[in-house]
């Protein structure tokens, strides 16, 4: 197991924060290191994962696509079908059973795709907290159904209107609210990333999907006789990635495969990849780590298809581990991520989330090098009924605009 | 008497007015400058300076036209026959980009006396210290009167010439109210020789008075960034008059 809380990652993760996050910071240090501890608060993570998150998530063995593609069997972690629809919920949990530990009576929350901060209203519903949730003017465009379901759940939708007006501007504004409402306030941060210790922490709570994906796995291809040969996740913040990938960071196989966000190309601002020669080392919003910036240091614009991994900066432990080799990153782009959101639909009845989908056409393009002898796990982060407004239009412009004018007539 | 730290942001509302803000700020009577290069994600600021940052970066600031700003900016003070030390506010990332040592060292360069860095805090300062000791420079920490005391402690054990401290738990812009707590902290550090810059949402000159025995100077920030977002739309000579009107107006009689 790796160690629970390291601070910096090699070269990267750190706490560079005015001082005045210092006070609550360290609070949240304590108490996570505390809670770990305290096997009652396993006990109850354990007990809200079975009862209202639905865990375990099924493990998919992708038949039809892996005959289709003729190469290695791919399994499919079907991380999407928990409770609001994405791995986010983990984080959530954890981290509001940390918030009711320190006595906290309010939540805040950045939000991009609108899963993390679907993900924590629903828990600020269940456990009794106030909610605001932080989130760009773009994103609530292009996410409004997830701006229903948090309304819906009691939680304020708070639109930030600065910057690029996506999920790097709701964090500095969740941030800037934290530094005046911290005392009675926790910022669930809804990735791998930001100041310590939160990338610790987020791994911590999401690792119950590469618990719970060794296990089934190993049963599946052990039954099968296959060769376990690779991890594939999509990154944004990183945090579905580390959680699945956390078993196996210090064996040498399987290989674990991070994939990021080709959008339209590689040229800046058209993109969202930090891997790979594309980001340069910086300290963006507490942590140092690889960032899409310019010459100047200035955070470059990005683009994907998934809000969810439209992000420039990337969780400190992924960038420390793809310096390192122990992971490896690809990149997909908007259309092959749309491509393969199909591909999974007509073979197996399953919709991936757009960001998971990413994933997917890494696995895809994998299992065509491989033997059939070889098993790929991709995971499936979320499910993709949140993007149905943006598939639709992808890939069924007219009828899709159609429905919608008939909608809005009414 | 009261000494003021007047902030501004390069570039804001553009690179040739930013410098009649500047002219004006010595007009009014500033002590000290700070000058504050814009950063794409400014987290320790209120929304007033995050907007002139933001408006400042699509004039097309760079690294390079701040540092010209700053040596026009100190040929203004020289020209003034006044002496004002002027302080770059920056963050971290365009620190670390550029080089730190060279970034301390073409601010002095520039004439610059040192630097206020909010995101690079004491025990995780990606050699800026040394690296300001090396070139020339003074590094000005910053603070909040809500920190822990071995934070604060570990400030304190630099001595440093200068400290930058916040007056509130949040971050700028909103109207501070002040307490003994806050006043305690102030006089800790002055007790220990340190020069006092101490603001956040200071509005008013009451406030400046209120200040003056506990501090070295008070800084302003967002107040006179608004002034300027007032007369954004005005020439040169509106701006400057307008900035040194807002300043003394702060400013007790003397
Ligand atoms: C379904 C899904 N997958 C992945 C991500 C990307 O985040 P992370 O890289 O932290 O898993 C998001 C973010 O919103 C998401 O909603």
């Amino acid at each position: 197991m790796t160690k629970r809380y390291n601070d910096y990652f090699g070269d990267f993760g750190g706490r560079y924060v005015a001082e005045v996050l210092r006070a609550p910071l360290d609070e949240l240090e304590d108490a996570f290191l505390d809670a770990m501890d305290d096997p009652s608060f396993h006990d109850e993570f354990d007990e809200i994962a079975s009862t209202f998150v639905g865990r375990p998530t099924p493990m998919l063995y992708a038949k039809n696509s892996s005959k289709e593609i003729g190469g290695a069997q791919i399994f499919v972690k079907l991380e999407g079908l928990a409770n609001t629809g994405a791995h986010k919920i983990n984080n959530a949990v954890g981290q509001i059973l940390l918030a009711k530990r320190m006595g906290k009576r309010r939540i805040i929350a950045e939000t991009g795709a609108g899963q993390h901060g679907v993900a924590t209203a629903a828990v600020c519903a269940k456990m009794g907290f106030e909610c605001t949730v932080y989130m760009g003017e773009i994103d609530i465009t292009r996410q409004k159904p997830n701006v229903f379901w948090m309304e819906l759940f009691g939680a304020t939708v708070a639109p930030v209107g600065s910057g690029q007006k996506t999920l790097k501007d709701a964090v500095n504004e969740a941030l800037r609210d934290w530094a005046s409402s911290f005392a009675d306030t926790h910022y669930i941060i809804g990735s791998a990333l930001g100041p310590s210790p939160y990338p610790d922490m987020v791994r911590e709570f999401q690792s119950v999907v590469g618990r719970e994906a060794r296990a089934q796995i190993e049963e599946m291809i052990t039954a099968r006789d296959l060769n376990l040969e690779a991890l594939v996740a999509c990154v944004g913040g990183g945090s579905n990635a580390i959680g699945f990938f956390e078993p196996f960071l210090e064996t040498k196989a399987p290989r674990l495969i991070g994939v990021e966000a080709g959008g339209r190309g590689p040229e800046p601002g058209n993109h969202a990849a930090r891997m790979k020669g594309l980001g340069r080392t910086g300290i963006v919003q507490g942590y140092k780590s690889l960032f899409l910036l310019d010459p100047d240091g200035q955070v470059q614009d990005t683009h994907s298809v998934s809000a969810g991994l439209d992000y420039p900066g990337i969780g400190p432990q992924l960038a420390a581990l793809g310096v390192a080799g122990r992971i490896e990153f690809a990149r997909a782009t908007d259309s092959e991520a749309l491509d393969a959101l199909q591909f999974f639909a007509k073979n197996e009845g399953v919709v991936f989330a757009l960001e998971s989908a990413h994933g997917a056409a890494e696995a895809i393009r994998l299992a065509r090098e491989l033997p059939p002898t070889s098993a790929i796990v991709v995971n499936m982060s979320g499910r993709g009924d949140k993007d149905l407004f943006i598939t639709a239009k992808q890939l069924d412009k007219e009828r899709w605009q159609e429905f919608l004018a008939r909608e809005a007539a009414e | 008497m009261s000494r003021i730290m007047a902030h501004l942001v390069t570039h804001y509302p553009d690179a040739d007015r930013s410098r009649a803000v500047a002219q004006g700020l010595i007009d009014g009577g500033a002590s000290y400058l700070e000058i504050q290069f814009p950063f794409s994600d400014p987290t320790a600021d209120g929304p007033a300076i995050q907007k002139a940052c933001q408006d400042a970066l699509d004039t097309g600031f760079s690294v390079d036209e701040g540092f010209s700003f700053v040596r026009n900016v100190a040929s203004d003070i020289r020209e003034s026959g006044r002496e004002i030390p002027i302080f770059v506010m920056t963050y971290a990332s365009l620190i670390f980009a550029r080089g730190v040592e060279r970034f301390l060292a073409d601010g002095v360069d520039a004439g610059a006396t040192g630097f206020i860095l909010p995101d690079i805090p004491i025990d995780y300062d990606e050699g800026v210290w040394d690296a300001a000791t090396r070139v020339g420079a003074t590094i000005m920490p910053v603070t909040v009167t809500t920190a822990a005391r071995a934070r604060l402690d570990l400030i304190l054990e630099r001595s440093p010439k200068y400290a930058y401290i916040a007056l509130r738990r949040g971050i700028t812009g909103v109207k501070t109210q002040l307490d003994s707590k806050m006043l305690a902290v102030l006089d800790r550090f002055r007790d220990a020789g340190t020069r006092v810059m101490a603001g956040f949402g200071i509005t008013e000159a009451d406030q400046v008075r209120a200040l003056e025995q506990h501090v070295h100077a008070v800084v302003v920030g967002s107040a006179l960034v608004r002034t300027v977002t007032d007369c954004a739309a005005d020439d040169h000579e509106t701006i400057r008059a307008a900035v040194a009107a807002r300043l003394k107006a702060l400013l007790p009689e003397t």
